[in-house]
């Protein structure tokens, strides 16, 4: 059987992960030194999927150019949904691109190869129009509860309040052509159309099957799931195209092509990723649990612990870092001291208690130096915070903080 | 005229077609405006057309092609108008002799006039259309009459030509022409008057013909670009790689004055004596894949939003920040020169000027000269003098020219390409290249801004002057570029002033060259009128065309008195009622002067310039897209101009 065509879910903004998706789409926050979308298509690509179409839709210019024509010789079909009115809209707008089954993923979801493949094989094997994939995790009530009867969906329910036992829907969903006409007659309120609601509608049918699968599967909702998403990944060793520096650190250039700019006094402490683009400047202290995106600089004698951050992004000399994620170009000035986390997180008009964030700064934001960051500040897109001041809650994008 | 390619190898002519179509689609930049292709069997399928590859692919014939060698053209016009009659192949008066050729026959008149007085007919206006029929009088053993007809060949010159060919030997033995039984003695004659005919040419020609009943493939080249593809599934030839990339990336870039014999089994490569040339195969490293849109509507756009990847990959490895190091082992072997020349064509020509101020800053006596002009310009070259040629392809005719000048002087010349392998990159003394893989739109977007940043390297290395605030500026640049990405405004700025005449951009020092490049990236797109120039000339003349019905771009960028003498002259122009878009860092300043501000982040003196002319290649983008223009290949326009 030849594999199926593969549709990942690109088109999404993020509202949750607000301010950080100012400019992109959620599938394109980092996990770990690459986007989490690049992780989803490595592993469409592990499971032998040659055919795959990305539904794109706000903030498409970041991923058409970061992915361009291919990836990892694998040709990309691009597909606008102009306006987001539910993933089964998304769904809708590559029905005429793809023939037969397709296997369906969240552009913003890590799911490994070995589940998407359970998923193909098991669908290859019966003869219903769908199957998908389901852990068994503690943590259900956040996200897709299944009621799963002998390897048949008889549920499927979202944030599942109640006590029943309820396995996590992965999002790895092998559909055949007949989900396109029960999506189209869905209504998910707002105008839009879920392929959850479409799947329920399928369920009632009895024609959905559930495959048990037991891999790496993170979801990034709020801002420190990028955290544990990263920390997941430095974990389970999947962090491709990084360094591995010796415990101690002392990389320098002179390792040859590809290799950060590592001072002989730096010191690495594992795990952490560093892009081979990244400079670190002596005396710093890097890790555990950081990943470094392209062209970060570290300044002399900085201490940064349990952090994403994102491409050109400049920590100063003297400064703390810790449990903190910054979007693209934020500069973080000398002598700052972010202590970390848990903190109170207001996220759209709900605030999270104890969250584990030290602070959010999106892109571009930028510090004079000697600034002191409560735990859970989220700052927007291009503030800027002069020396010596000491800021907690949210600030907005563009703000002038004066001392 | 512009990109030639060829393939032997094929079990049928279907496929010899596909090959061939898909080249010439990978050639497209090159020129568009007719194409056309011929396959070689017992007899020669002929298929030519006006238009894109996309008309020949549609005009072809179903089933009916059969052969195992062919030859395509994607054409650029220089003689004659696009027609389907002017496009190539051409064929000799009998019709089992086709030829492709790249480049400019100088003499094609005189041999014009020879063969039609020797009683050969032509159908074409074409200069290339002498060539089979050249062939054709070399094969029926007529050439001497020929060139004795003619005033700018001389039998001597043909003399030359006959060499005993060793390559033919070695190939000989394992070649089967199976379409005709013919034999192997009967190539080696095809290969005798092809030799005798490309001694009769004068200008520059990369040029490959097919023969009925012969499934070779015979290629000269002549300061026109010819590379060689060794594959699994036959052997292939073009001007440029990305047209056989899809089926191998081994490669042989053929020099000036070499012959190639490209069968189903070998590929011999000859000099101009006959001996065999041992010719270096090189992997090529850009994939295929650069070739699509990704998605977005038009290259250029897409090309636009590379630039920070592009930046971020000339950058690589060559830059130090804790060190304040910039490392071009590429000029380790140059000194501190007295003097540099820059010669240039088009947008490399403003990126000259832009390398040519820098250096001056750093105390080095710099100039930037149009390519095409220098030797017009009769430019003293004295010792010490580094001539730098910019040209993204490596390829341009002005520019290879000026270099050969320059070099001839006996001056140290350098090159500044984004091509590997290019015959810039081949024949300069030192190279650097710019990194911005491959462009395929006309219009150049991220190779210019790929050349600032090398230039502004360069001129650090040359001048010695490299610091860690050089080096941090350099590294914020990317994510500069991707904020003006993110947020500009110039979509807006683009509709607001779509009806407008004609278009001024004026800038002064760093900002004059991107004030022009500004202009020509809006003429080239839009095709409508647009001027760009150095701030202070405005009054001296063109302020004259000022008028509200005309928007001023002006580029203000850094913090010297510059600022204010040019905010002087957007006051003249606001005068005039003139509508002002200001690109600026410093938006405070020239606010209630501009109907519009631009702005870009400020990254100092040096390359803040380079994100004012990201705003403004937007402003071009969005103005043509919005007119519904053919913006990836504005008309009468070719992405690599080897001619002169």
């Amino acid at each position: 059987m030849s594999p199926p065509s593969a549709v990942v879910l690109a088109a999404g903004e993020g509202t949750r992960l607000r301010p950080l998706t100012t400019h992109r789409p959620k599938p394109m926050l980092p996990g770990a030194m690459k986007p989490i979308l690049e992780h989803v298509l490595d592993a469409l690509v592990d499971a032998g999927l040659t055919d795959i179409t990305l539904v794109v839709g706000y903030g498409r210019n970041r991923v058409q150019t970061h992915f361009g024509p291919r990836y990892r010789d694998v040709p990309l079909r691009y597909v606008t949904q102009e306006t987001q009115l539910g993933t089964g809209h998304a769904l809708l707008q590559v029905q005429s691109a793809v023939d037969g089954p397709c296997l369906v993923v969240y552009g913003d979801q890590l799911v490994d190869a070995e589940s998407i493949d359970a998923v193909v094989t098991a669908h290859g094997e019966s003869a219903e129009p769908a199957t998908l994939a389901a852990l068994d995790r503690e943590n259900v009530a956040e996200y897709g509860g299944l009621i799963v009867e002998d390897g048949r969906v008889r549920e499927i329910v979202e944030r599942p309040r109640d006590d029943r036992h309820y396995l996590l829907n992965a999002g790895i969903y092998v559909l055949e052509p007949r989900v396109f006409d029960a999506v189209r007659v869905v209504d998910s309120g707002h105008g839009e159309q879920s392929l959850v609601d479409a799947i329920d509608r399928l369920i009632d049918e009895g024609a959905v099957r559930a495959v048990r699968t037991d891999g790496l599967w993170a979801d990034a909702t709020y801002p420190w799931d990028l955290l544990a998403i990263t920390t997941a990944l430095l974990n389970d060793g999947r962090v491709a195209d990084g360094v591995a520096p010796s415990e101690t650190g002392g990389i320098d250039s002179s390792d040859g092509p590809g290799s950060p700019t590592i001072h002989e006094t730096a010191v690495l402490r594992q795990p952490v990723a560093v892009d081979p683009d990244c400079e670190i400047g002596p005396g710093a202290v890097v890790g555990p649990f950081v990943a470094l995106g392209e062209n970060v600089t570290v300044g002399a004698n900085a201490v940064v612990e349990r952090s994403v951050l994102d491409r050109d992004t400049r920590v100063g000399a003297n400064t703390v870092v810790r449990d903190t994620v910054t979007g693209v170009g934020v500069e973080i000035g000398s002598g700052s001291t972010i202590p970390g986390g848990p903190g109170d997180v207001r996220v759209g008009e709900q605030v999270h208690v104890d969250a584990p964030l030290g602070a959010l700064l999106a892109d571009r934001v930028t510090d004079g130096g000697g600034v002191t960051y409560a735990p859970g500040t989220v700052v927007g897109a291009g503030a800027h915070l002069a020396t010596g001041t000491t800021v907690d809650g949210t600030i907005e994008a563009a703000t002038e903080v004066r001392s | 005229m512009c990109g030639i390619i060829g393939y032997t190898g094929a079990d049928d002519g279907e496929q010899v077609c596909d090959v061939l179509l898909s080249g010439l689609s990978g050639l497209e930049y090159r020129g568009y405006d007719s194409a056309g292709l011929a396959v070689a069997d017992r007899s020669i399928a002929i298929h030519k057309c006006e238009g894109e590859v996309t008309a020949l692919e549609a005009a072809l014939p179903d089933g009916s092609v059969d052969g195992a060698a062919g030859i395509g053209h994607t054409r650029w016009s220089t003689h004659g108008p696009p027609s389907d009659v002017n496009a190539h192949p051409h064929t000799d008066c009998t019709g089992r002799i086709a030829v492709v050729h790249n480049g400019i026959i100088e003499n094609y008149r005189d041999l014009r006039d020879a063969l039609s007085a020797a009683g050969h007919t032509f159908e074409s206006e074409t200069d290339t259309e002498v060539v089979p029929h050249l062939l054709e009088a070399a094969l029926e053993g007529d050439l001497d009459d020929v060139v004795r007809r003619t005033t700018t060949v001389s039998s001597d010159d043909v003399a030359t030509a006959d060499v005993d060919v060793a390559g033919s030997t070695a190939v000989a033995d394992g070649e089967t022409t199976e379409a005709d039984g013919d034999s192997a003695d009967a190539t080696t004659v095809r290969e005798a008057a092809f030799r005798r005919t490309v001694a009769c040419l004068e200008g520059s020609y990369a040029v490959a013909a097919v023969f009925a009943g012969d499934e070779t493939v015979y290629a000269a080249r002549h300061e026109s670009p010819l590379v060689l593809g060794i594959g699994e599934d036959g052997h292939y030839l073009a001007s440029d790689v990305p047209a056989f990339i899809e089926y191998t990336d081994s490669v042989i870039y053929l020099e000036d004055g070499e012959y190639a014999r490209v069968t189903p089994d070998r590929v011999a490569v000859t000099d101009e004596r006959g001996r065999v040339v041992d010719a270096d195969i090189e992997t090529i490293e850009w994939d295929a894949e650069d070739a699509g849109k990704s998605g977005y509507d038009h290259y250029m756009l897409k090309e636009i939003h590379e630039q920070p990847a592009a930046i971020r990959g000339c950058l690589r490895e060559r830059v130090e920040e804790l060190t304040g190091s910039i490392d071009l082992s590429e000029l380790a072997a140059l000194d501190r020169p007295a003097r540099v020349q820059f010669v240039a064509c088009g947008t490399s020509y403003h990126a000259a000027l832009y390398g040519a101020q820098l250096l001056r800053d750093h105390g080095i006596a710099a100039q930037a000269f149009l390519a095409s002009e220098y030797a017009a310009d009769r430019v003293p070259v004295p010792d010490g003098t580094l001539v730098v040629g910019i040209t993204q392809s490596g390829e341009t005719a002005d520019t290879m020219r000026a270099l050969r000048e320059a070099a001839g002087t006996g001056a140290t010349t350098l090159a500044v390409t984004n091509v590997v392998g290019s015959s810039a990159a081949r024949e300069a003394d030192h190279v650097v290249y710019i990194r911005a893989g491959p462009e395929i739109g006309v219009a150049a977007t991220k190779t210019f801004a790929s050349q600032q940043v090398a230039l502004a390297m360069v001129a650090r290395v040359l001048a010695g002057s490299e610091t860690q605030a050089a080096v941090e500026s350099l590294r914020a640049l990317p994510d500069g570029i991707q904020q003006v990405l993110d947020e500009s405004l110039a979509r807006e700025v683009a509709e607001t002033y779509l009806d407008a005449e004609a278009y001024f951009f004026i800038g002064r020092g760093l900002d004059a060259p991107v004030s022009r490049e500004g202009a020509l990236k809006m003429k080239e797109i839009t095709y409508k009128h647009a001027e760009g120039f150095a701030a202070g000339e405005l009054k001296h003349g063109p302020l004259a065309l000022v008028t509200e019905e005309t928007p001023v771009f002006a580029t203000i960028t850094g913090d010297d008195d510059a600022v204010a003498k040019t905010l002087g002259n957007v006051r003249e122009v606001r005068a005039r009622n003139a509508p002002v878009i200001a690109v600026t860092d410093r938006p405070e300043t020239v606010d209630s002067d501009a109907a519009h501000v631009l702005p870009v982040p400020s990254l100092g003196r040096e390359l803040t310039p380079v994100l004012a002319n990201v705003q403004l290649q937007l402003v071009s983008y969005w103005s043509a897209n919005l007119l519904g223009r053919s913006i990836d290949k504005p008309r009468n326009l070719a992405k690599s101009v080897t001619v002169e």
